[in-house]
């Protein structure tokens, strides 16, 4: 029987369909691509991202993309770039091994920080960068900013305290709880040691060795003394040495206890500091007033740093081992899509260079032409051996006043990885802020800004320092009318036409230390001190008074216990060693009579035990 | 509905197509591919090919991709775990990175687990699947297929146009 193996007929039908496939594919690449990639470029940032158009260019291996935009992630409603067009031209061998490797990007028309027409929509909560977001979020929200208080000194009347509400008092309890279970324990301890039968079995042979006379005792009797006498200073030995262990651990209980009496005194401290806080009484601490007033804005600032930072750890790891993204959306579970680096390939992903041409208009000093650059990024920077470098600056060298420069450097090329960026802005425009805690807004006007951020491993550095002469006060009087402290401090910053704002950034990224001054704390916090300083300050001792009679009752007879435990756990180690110094010392001196008798002028050594 | 009744019109057409039932296994066994695998993927361009021009029952294919559907849906956990049990295997590490850093081969998304372990868990069950059917119809047209053949629904499916377009696939 003749199998038919191959229908023949289907060959026509079969190319057809694929030819209505080349067909669709033609006709449907370029608005399936565009949206591709504002898909994918939307997840990978975590942001909006549009672009109005998308050709491809199959023959030059090049695409070009027109009206792009990538939302702010933290201001829905601003852009952070845009871009007039961007032409990509990729290396089509690497394209063959699914590889997205840019030898050349052109990227004109470029603003920045624009207005949007319609917001974007808020950032994604799944994936990898909703995590980001939300960890940069949580991050932000651990700065402890106060809130600059100026409450009319003539409205503190009386301060309503809770004892519940103070800490002192629990913490206190809990000292005592542990003072009461140490005694215990330490009683036990002594009861344990038991070298009382030691010490009073040593007296005796040490009182019978002493009625006896060493001649009469013979050779045989004498040796029998000695070998007593060594066995009873064996015994107190290690009657000793448990007796130091006992005082190790007694040690250790009575600094843990005088530990939880700081602890108390801290409390105690804080339990002020809270009180102070009910009376919403104004600080004239600089630093205070400095952080009240720009913490916040401070740490915006770091926290987009922070964001792009962790971004770029997640998609530019170092090493070659291979690494695991989640697969592609679709009906079916998505799975996980691993990538295998190679030695002397193409990452993944890489841009070889890039080079953005862009112009500020205007008037300004800072008008002119820029030009920036990115080499080398790429999501397997091991392969490509050499650190992404971002550069900014204008074409042309221009007045010493007026530049935009802006240096980054990714280097992920070994695990010691280094993320910095330094943005210089000078003779710039620089946006109004409000003033948290004060009904006025800041105008800082043409000015320098600067930003210097580095992240090295876990450990964060960064710097935001903004000066101007040129400062206007904008003071917010549509909630209700000023009381005479914001009129005071309204009279203290609008005489002031600088600024001179330094905030500092350090540690490390779990447990980062925001550190603010500014010209304008130290005028408010001068000012301040000499008009209400002496009234602030009698408040305060209100206020202490207030918490020591609060919580008197229940830190004091702490104290005693806690001092009560300490002396009697001395007074019972130093009892027990001095019976002991006084045994072994009487033993020792019977041994020496003993073996004088046994040898006379031979000297023998004596026994250290 | 539309899809349900699709369903049944398929079965009806297969089971009594010209086709003998080893024809018509072996295109369900191609066919459940298309339903074990994720359908936009290299390796199902290449099956499908199969089921055309190979002389198999490219209805049977069509029945076997619908039935595996929901069956592939069901088993991604697993195919997730097969995938992820072989790319992560260190002695085949190698072969994975030669794999994916050849040209075109990297389009086929075998570096993805649930691609990779779909198509592994569709070899290892195709055996099956065909010998499976194969006895299924076989005992179907030995038993009752000749009183379905008869009845009127089977008539009102014959007779319709979509029928016409199907002979010309038929084995």
């Amino acid at each position: 029987m003749n199998v038919k193996i191959f229908r023949w007929k289907a060959i026509g039908p079969l190319l057809l369909l694929f030819l209505i496939l080349v067909v669709l594919i033609w006709i449907f690449a370029e608005p399936v691509a565009r949206e591709t990639t504002e898909e994918a470029s939307t997840e990978l940032l975590g942001t909006q991202v549009d672009v109005g158009v998308l050709d491809l260019h199959p023959r030059q291996a090049a695409v070009d993309l027109r009206r792009l935009q990538i939302a702010h992630p933290f201001v829905l409603t601003r852009n952070l770039i845009e871009a007039e067009e961007i032409r990509l031209k990729l290396n089509p061998e690497a394209l063959a091994e699914k590889k997205l490797v840019i030898e050349q990007l052109n990227l004109s028309g470029m603003r920045f920080d624009t207005q949007r027409k319609t917001p974007a929509r808020a950032p994604s909560r799944e994936g990898f960068t909703g995590q980001v977001y939300r960890a940069v979020e949580q991050w932000a929200n651990q700065f402890d900013v106060p809130l600059l208080s100026l409450t009319p000194i003539d409205t503190i009347r009386q301060l309503a305290l809770n004892p519940e509400q103070l800490t002192t008092i629990k913490q206190a309890q809990a000292v005592l709880a542990r003072t009461d279970s140490t005694r215990d324990a330490l009683s036990e301890g002594f009861r344990k040691l038991d070298v009382r039968p030691t010490i009073d079995s040593a007296r005796a042979l040490v009182e019978r060795l002493r009625a006896t006379d060493a001649k009469a005792l013979g050779l045989e009797g004498t040796k029998q003394a000695i070998e007593s006498v060594r066995q009873t200073l064996k015994s107190v030995a290690d009657a000793r040495e448990r007796l130091n262990v006992l005082e190790q651990n007694t040690t250790a209980a009575v600094k843990s206890l005088g530990e939880g009496v700081q602890l108390v005194n801290q409390a105690t401290g804080k339990d002020v500091a809270f009180a102070k806080s009910l009376l919403k009484l104004p600080t004239f601490a600089a630093p205070e007033i400095g952080t009240a007033l720009f913490g916040k804005v401070s740490i915006d600032r770091f926290k987009q740093a922070v964001y792009w930072a962790e971004l770029a750890q997640k998609y530019m790891p170092p090493g070659l081992r291979p690494r695991a993204t989640p697969g592609p959306q679709r009906l079916r579970a998505s799975g996980e899509t691993i990538e295998f680096p190679k030695a002397n390939e193409y990452p993944n992903f890489l841009l070889e260079r890039g080079t953005i041409d862009f112009v500020i208009g205007g008037t300004g000093p800072v008008q002119g032409a820029y030009q920036a650059s990115v080499r080398g990024l790429t999501s397997a920077p091991a392969l490509y051996g050499r650190p992404a470098v971002i550069s900014a600056g204008r074409e042309a060298r221009g007045s010493a006043i007026a530049a935009i420069d802006v240096d980054a450097v990714i280097d992920h090329v070994t695990s010691k990885t280094v993320d910095s960026v330094n943005a210089r802005l000078r003779g710039i425009d620089l946006p109004s802020f409000d003033l948290p805690g004060i009904p006025f807004s800041i105008a800082p006007g043409r000015g320098s800004s600067e930003l210097a951020f580095t992240m090295k491993g876990s450990g964060i550095f960064g710097r935001w320092a903004v000066r101007s002469d040129q400062v206007g006060w904008i003071a917010d009087t549509t909630g209700r009318a000023l009381n005479d402290l914001e009129r005071l401090v309204g009279r203290v910053v609008s005489g002031l036409k600088a600024l001179d704002l330094v905030a500092e950034l350090r540690g490390t990224i779990s447990s980062p230390k925001l550190s603010v001054s500014s010209n304008l704390d130290q005028a408010i916090a001068k000012r301040l001190k000499a008009v209400i300083g002496e009234e602030v300050a009698r408040a305060e001792r209100m206020v202490r008074a207030k918490v020591d009679s609060l919580v008197a009752d229940k830190v004091q007879p702490v104290r005693q216990r806690v001092a009560a435990v300490q002396a009697e756990a001395n007074k019972r180690i130093s009892g027990e060693k001095q019976r002991m110094d006084q045994v072994e010392k009487a033993l020792n001196a019977e041994l020496k009579r003993l073996t004088a008798g046994l040898a006379p002028g031979i000297r023998l050594p004596e026994i250290k035990l | 509905m539309l899809g349900l009744l699709k369903l049944i019109q398929s079965i009806i057409k297969t089971l009594h197509s010209a086709g003998t039932p080893g024809q018509v296994a072996l295109g369900m066994s191609l066919g459940s591919a298309l339903g074990l695998t994720p359908l936009m993927n290299v390796h199902n361009l290449i099956i499908f090919s199969l089921l055309v021009l190979l002389n198999v029952s490219f209805g049977g294919g069509m029945l076997g991709w619908m039935l595996f559907v929901p069956v592939g849906f069901l088993l991604d956990p697993v195919f997730h775990a097969i995938g992820l049990e072989l790319l992560e295997a260190p002695s085949l590490r190698p072969m994975w990175t030669t794999f994916t850093n050849t040209p075109i081969l990297p389009y086929t998304n075998f570096n993805n687990t649930v691609v990779l372990g779909s198509v592994v868990g569709w070899m290892v069950l195709t055996v099956p699947i065909f010998f499976a059917a194969r006895y299924g119809i076989a005992k179907y047209r030995a038993t009752i297929g000749e009183r379905v053949r008869q009845s009127r629904l089977y008539k009102a499916v014959t007779a319709s146009q979509v029928y016409n377009i199907y002979r010309m696939f038929r084995p």
